[in-house]
């Protein structure tokens, strides 16, 4: 179900209604929850089975976190195997723990032994489950339940995002040097013959309850007692397949107060939600049909298309992506609730740090608050400050798919970033090149990098770098309407952060926008089209 | 309930606050609201009644609506409340009133004026492909001006002649006009559209300026949107894209497109004018759906209703259906079916006639006449004596 269409217009008609109806009663959040399992099995029921199962663990696993510190410092924690299957632990909620994590593995180790392959999938996921759940209500402390949050909700993000990735790889590698055995496809896994397909938003939603555990342990949220707040919290539909990847100290004290229907929230939202319509439907689609037309077949194109391309496309997924939360946060704040701002005006960076200070903010902040600080940060020394930035670069890279291309985009990143921070450190460099320049610098760089993300493959990406170079002149014929509106938009956003912003603040300029803006979708809106980082 | 997610130190309120810094600017308040929905509103009132006044549409007395635009209902719309000085005949009906063969020239509508000299004049407003299904639809969206009218309705039987014809079928079909027909009741088995997609359609049909902004896209921009305008190539190896350097509102001449002339699919010269015969399929079998259980004869007793209603005289012509193209041994069940139809007229009171069948080759397929068919029909037609009576009172 996506936010432009009509089915979801209906939905959340239906499901406002019954919000402001329930405001400050008990039904909110059951309403809210069914109201998002509805909007995430829409896609396809079978999902709804996975963020049930990781919100169950993060939920459970953190209550288990909290039994750890109430004094009962484990009566025999090196006690080998023999602890491992006999011990009796005298806090009743870490027995269960124990209790249920042998049940788990007693049970998968006979499903993967005596049950049909097409269970071993499942299996193996119980099995590490069990044995995680076992070894750390018997080691009893808090990093050990973390590692049993991250090794369980970081397998299941494995096997459906990179599982693929890695067999082929690996396969590769066993054909190169000669062993007889390749690994059978990840679908072959799949239990009772369900289709091996990635689940819209697993990254985000894996993170948004992976970040409640990581909290937790470090001491800097309290636990959730309440289930069903704790689910609602995870599956959020207005931010749950693309985010904002929100953090629970932000939005589960949201979802603990009474909400009423507000005018101003209403009005605000509406806003909200009108402008990244507008970027999904007015700009990102349209940006698409050029894009795809010439990445489809980068050998017959010359390099100015392959040029004016890629800087569609470093629009077309801005719009689409920042279209998608601006979406999210203007129905969140319709309901009442508050999401974080995803993109602000990333083209206008002025360096390559200011440029992910401003690009996916929700997922930038979780890799340095949870990756890059954890791992020393700038904290150091240079070097080793390098090599976290580096880690932290792959890692989010990594998040985007499994596949070189992104790998070698997260990289570009990370050496520019490194780069450009030298270069920062000039004073030449801060003191004779203009802000114009490096704006025009930073989003040269992110073009570039953009060739890697999008390129269907490592070789069409140098193919298109190798024409770039080439420079062959041919007419790109690209739309002037298309031309016309990114110089628009780039134009109002210089605007937004000048001295003329006042201008554009008055109430005639946003009325006048906004009737300009829902008369141009009537006559220019693209039909279809789901976003790009549903694939995320 | 205890709740004690108290935040104590955490990265994700400063997240928050760099998160909520800045906003893109554009956030109305509520009086600003309101005001840009009445502003739009007005301008969606006022757009589409003012282009009437700038596009120039003055249809001859043979117009019909060109086969490119079958799905322009705004045009439809307008065409049906296009002011006549002389009494009016409305014909209405799918392509074999419309004239799937012949041109504009020929179509019964055009024989019919030739007999009467412009008294009554008989208005061609019929849609290329609309069964009834359809027809019921067109009517009750943008044909809502024809009431107090004298109103020819044709019915075909071929829409009956096998599930498939009469969307009665459970195997996905794609059919035309399915903007038209009813999106959820009485459900359709070969419409198998998307809840999405039933939606949009629903919301298509009650809200005009959508079917003006199809109007513009399918007169100005190719049957396309105009991003999509910009986009297109010329269909050659390798492509160009000759609009790329066009904006669209470039595009509009006021000139609304027109059917071309000659017409290589249509009229004496067009290979496609040729008797049934000569395309050597020989006779058919048909599975007629019995009437109880066909969607679109119920469709079209419900359309007999409505035309009722609106005060309408109504006069329904059935066929002439092509029976020489029937298989001998079904042309007693046809005969039985049609006669089944006729008796349901005869107990409604609706003036009716049946034409006879005309000769075989004058038929192109299975119900639609050739030029000399539709020439015949508009005599027997207009020799009637029923005929003759139901114009009566639209004569000086």
């Amino acid at each position: 179900m996506l936010f432009h269409t009509w089915t979801f217009c209906v939905f959340f008609l239906v499901v406002l209604c019954g919000h402001a109806w329930m405001g400050s009663g008990r039904l909110r959040l059951p309403w809210l929850l069914l109201a998002s399992y509805v909007f995430y099995g829409w896609w396809n029921p079978f999902y709804l089975a996975l963020i049930f199962y990781s919100t169950l663990l993060d939920y459970w696993i953190v209550a288990w976190m909290d039994q750890c510190h109430q004094g009962n410092w484990p009566e025999n924690r090196s006690g080998g195997w023999r602890a491992f299957l006999f011990l009796h632990l005298k806090n009743r909620g870490l027995n269960q723990a124990l209790w249920c994590g042998r049940l788990l593995l007693i049970g998968a180790t006979c499903g993967l032994s005596l049950g049909p392959s097409s269970l071993r999938a499942l299996a193996t996921l119980m099995c590490l489950l069990g044995f995680t759940m076992i070894w750390a209500a018997t080691r009893q402390d808090r990093r050990s339940w973390l590692w049993a949050s991250m090794l369980n909700n970081l397998s299941l993000l494995f096997y459906f995002k990179y599982a693929d990735f890695f067999i082929e790889n690996a396969n590769f590698l066993m054909d190169r040097l000669g062993l007889g055995y390749q690994w059978p496809p990840a679908a072959s896994w799949m239990p009772l013959g369900m289709e091996y397909m990635l689940p819209v938003g697993i990254s985000f939603y894996t993170f948004q309850s992976m970040s409640y555990t990581l909290d937790f342990y470090r001491g800097q949220l309290g636990r959730e007692h309440s289930f069903l707040r704790f689910a609602t919290y995870v599956s959020f539909f207005p931010q749950l397949v693309a985010g904002p990847i929100e953090r629970a100290s932000s939005l589960l004290p949201q979802l603990a107060r009474p909400k009423k229907l507000q005018a101003k929230a209403f009005a605000e939202g509406s806003s909200i939600f009108l402008v990244g319509l507008f970027k999904k439907l007015a700009l990102a689609n349209y940006l698409s049909f050029y894009v795809e037309r010439v990445y489809e077949m980068p050998e017959t194109q010359a390099a100015p298309a392959l040029a004016m391309a890629t800087v569609a496309f470093a629009w077309q997924i801005y719009f689409d992506f920042s279209g998608y939360t601006d979406m999210a946060r203007g129905i969140a704040r319709i309901m009442g609730y508050e999401l974080m701002l995803n993109f602000n005006h990333p083209y206008l960076a002025t360096s390559l740090g200011d440029f992910w200070a401003r690009w996916h903010i929700s997922l930038s902040t979780w890799f340095r608050d949870y990756v890059y600080i954890p791992l020393g940060g700038n904290r150091k020394g240079p070097i080793l400050g390098a090599t976290y930035l580096l880690i932290t670069f792959l890692a989010s890279a990594i998040w985007h798919g499994a596949a070189w291309t992104f790998v070698i985009w997260g990289l570009m990143h990370a050496v520019g970033t490194l780069f450009n921070r030298l270069l920062e450190r000039q004073k030449w460099f801060q003191e004779k090149v203009p802000t114009m320049l490096r704006r025009i610098l930073v989003f040269g760089f992110v073009c570039l990098a953009w060739i890697f993300f999008r390129a269907e493959s490592v070789a069409d990406a140098w193919l298109i770098l190798s024409k770039l170079v080439q420079g062959n002149w041919q007419d790109p014929q690209i739309p002037w309407l298309m031309v016309a509106l990114i110089l628009a938009v780039w134009s109002y956003q210089w605007v937004q952060q000048s001295p003329w912003r006042a201008w554009t603040q008055t109430g005639p300029f946003k009325v006048c926008a906004v009737i300009i803006m829902l008369l141009w979708l009537c006559f220019f809106s693209s039909s279809g089209g789901a976003f790009i980082y549903f694939q995320f | 309930m205890k709740h004690s997610s108290t935040p104590v130190n955490q990265p994700g309120m400063r997240a928050q606050k760099e998160g909520t810094r800045c906003t893109q600017g554009l956030v109305l308040s509520g009086r600003q609201w309101i005001l840009v929905i009445m502003s739009l509103c007005l301008t969606m009132w006022v757009i589409p009644i003012g282009w009437q006044g700038l596009e120039t549409f003055d249809p001859e007395e043979s117009y019909r609506i060109p086969y490119a635009a079958s799905r322009d209902y705004w045009l439809y719309e307008r065409y049906v409340n296009q002011p006549h000085d002389e009494p009016t005949v409305y014909f209405v009906g799918d392509s074999v009133v419309w004239g799937e063969y012949v041109s504009k020239e020929g179509t019964w509508t055009h024989w019919l004026n030739d007999h009467s000299q412009g008294e009554p004049r008989f208005v061609n407003l019929a849609l290329n492909g609309l069964y009834p299904l359809a027809l019921e639809g067109l009517l009750e969206h943008y044909a809502k001006e024809l009431h107090h009218a004298q109103v020819l309705l044709h019915c075909n039987l071929l829409w009956m002649s096998s599930p498939q014809a009469d969307l009665s079928d459970p195997k996905e079909q794609v059919f035309n006009h399915p903007m038209l027909v009813p999106q959820w009741e009485p459900q359709l088995p070969s419409y198998h559209a998307t809840i999405e997609t039933r939606l949009s359609r629903l919301v298509g049909n009650h809200w005009s300026w959508l079917a003006w902004i199809r109007h513009l896209q399918i007169h100005y921009w190719d049957q396309k949107d105009p991003y999509q305008w910009t986009l297109m190539d010329d269909g050659r190896y390798p492509p160009t894209y000759p609009n790329h350097r066009s904006f669209p509102w470039q595009a509009i001449d006021w000139q609304l497109e027109q059917e071309p002339s000659p017409d290589p699919d249509r009229g004496l010269e067009s290979p496609r004018h040729k008797p049934w015969s000569e395309l050597g399929e020989g006779t058919q079998r048909y599975d007629w759906v019995p009437l109880s259980q066909s969607l679109q004869w119920a469709a079209f007793q419900r359309i007999c209703q409505r035309m009722a209603h609106r005060d309408n005289a109504l006069m329904v012509i059935i066929g002439p259906f092509n029976q020489h193209m029937l298989h001998p041994d079904h042309r007693p069940t046809f005969k039985a079916y049609e006669q089944e139809i006729i008796q349901w007229f005869r107990d409604q009171g609706i003036a009716h006639l049946a034409p006879p069948t005309l000769p075989s080759h004058q038929y192109g397929d299975a119900s639609h006449p050739l030029q000399p068919g539709y020439r015949m029909l508009a005599q027997q037609l207009w020799e009637a004596p029923d005929f003759q009576q139901w114009i009566k009172p639209l004569k000086r």
